[in-house]
């Protein structure tokens, strides 16, 4: 009765953004992302992303609620960074790999199907 | 007497920047103990083991060099690869998105023109949803009303049916953009039912069904129909040591203990048997071989960075096919995420 609709969890109503941004008051360098419409497939990339990035000193996702489809995604850096920063070159360096990724399939790919046309 | 000092981070069996043996272990591979496994968790952290002069982080660069992928089998419904060089978040995100968010054909609106079997409208409105179709989704887009389809019906309203009689002065409730049989690859294989056993309803004497169906793209995430996988899974590579000789009798106890063969046994010359690991990648992990061991003695473990996928598709896309789409949605996810926050 009181279920939203299914997909409410992958469309963005009119009106919300995408993706929002807030400073965190009390700590310097730190911000908090909220992704509208997400869950842990890309939460939990992101973070072990930033994780990887030695100027990144606190990086950790969650989701508020199970029935709320957003994800807030908190960065803290050094001085050399900033949070804004961090989460682009994150999501750069995500999709290089995932490009190198994808490549490297299909070339295993190609190779495997030139093996079973000649018969080994 | 006066002794060199010597840094107890560059000591000359761990030099600086190097982790020691048991550390590494702990941090590249999960070990399975007959209660729980432990060490778990994927150190991904920078500035992990920075106190010992380690430096954890990954670039771009680290990541090309360490990755590969081996297709160890590829069928035409099946694919079973390996992946060495990601994380578990990177294979759980390929695994979701293979599930929920990679679109297909399924069939979404019915209109029942007449139905006198026992199985009632909405019951078999529901097994036809689930019926797999054997269309590329890549062809189609997905449905969208678009307001040039909003007509004014001056003389009220006058319902437009579809039947299933082919005359052309009767309109439908669809409209393509373009003849389906003008796209080269719907016209060289026409669309259609991937399995024709499938049974739908038992018709008694005298009942029949006739229906129209219309089908639709979508993605799992909305309903299951629309998931694209009979099943995906992936499994960390198996790793199993055995910290101490086993001879004679108690080889062969090893040997029998393990139910898909792991173990074998080694002759060495003088009658004398020894176990050994034949087949570490056959492991399922069901703890038998350390159940009545003493503890220690059979070691399992898994490669944390090692994963071994499987997917079985249904069979509108070939599997090879399903992970590449896989990764370009998960590409296209991360593209809108920059674009959107600036």
């Amino acid at each position: 009765m009181n279920a939203p609709d299914r997909y409410e969890r992958f469309v963005v109503p009119e009106g919300t953004k995408k993706v929002s941004y807030e400073r965190d008051t009390k700590i310097v360098n730190a911000a908090a992302f909220t992704i509208e419409r997400e869950e842990h497939t890309v939460g939990n990339i992101l973070r072990m992303q930033l994780h990887r990035d030695p100027n990144v000193l606190f990086a950790g996702y969650k989701l508020p609620h199970p029935l709320q489809y957003k994800i807030i995604v908190r960065i803290q850096t050094t001085s050399q960074s900033s949070p804004t920063q961090a989460y682009t070159q994150a999501i750069d360096d995500l999709d290089k790999e995932l490009d190198y990724l994808k490549k490297s399939f299909e070339d295993e790919k190609n190779r495997e199907e030139e093996k079973l046309r000649r018969g080994y | 007497m006066s002794k060199k000092k010597v840094s107890a981070l560059d000591m000359p069996d761990v030099p600086m920047g190097q982790l020691p043996e048991h550390l590494n272990l702990q941090r590249t591979r999960l070990r399975c103990k007959a209660d729980a496994p432990i060490h778990t968790e994927s150190i991904q952290y920078s500035g992990a083991y920075a106190s010992m002069g380690v430096d954890s982080s990954v670039d771009i660069k680290k990541f090309n060099s360490n990755f590969k992928v081996e297709i160890v089998r590829l069928t035409e419904d099946e694919i079973e690869f390996d992946m060495i060089g990601i994380d578990a978040a990177l294979a759980n995100a390929f695994r979701r998105i293979l599930i929920a968010e990679v679109p297909t054909m399924a069939i979404k609106k019915i209109l029942m023109v007449n139905n006198t079997s026992v199985i009632p409208d909405e019951v078999l409105a529901h097994r036809l949803g689930l019926i797999p179709l054997d269309a590329d989704p890549r062809v189609f887009e997905y449905l969208s009303v678009k307001s040039d389809q909003l007509k004014w019906l001056p003389n009220g309203s006058e319902l437009e049916i579809a039947t299933l009689d082919k005359s052309s002065k009767v309109k439908s409730y669809t409209s393509f953009s373009c003849s389906q049989n003008s796209l080269p690859e719907i016209s060289k294989k026409p669309l259609g039912v991937k399995h024709d056993d499938i049974i739908l309803a038992q018709l008694g004497p005298g009942q029949e069904i006739e229906l129209e169906a219309h089908a639709v793209k979508g993605i799992g995430k909305d309903h299951a129909k629309w998931s694209p996988v009979a099943a995906t899974w992936y499994r960390m590579l198996p790793e199993v040591v055995l910290s101490e000789e086993v001879k004679g009798q108690d080889a062969e106890k090893l040997v029998k203990k393990c139910p898909v063969n792991v173990f074998d046994i080694e002759d060495l010359g003088n009658g004398d048997k020894k176990a050994v690991v034949a087949n570490s990648r056959a492991c399922t992990l069901c703890g038998e071989c350390i159940r009545d061991v003493s503890e220690g003695l059979v070691k399992l473990r898994h490669v944390e960075d090692h994963f071994i996928f499987t997917i079985e598709s249904v069979g509108a896309l070939s599997p090879d096919e399903l992970f590449i789409e896989a990764v370009k949605i998960l590409e296209e996810k991360c593209h809108r995420q920059i674009v959107q926050l600036s």
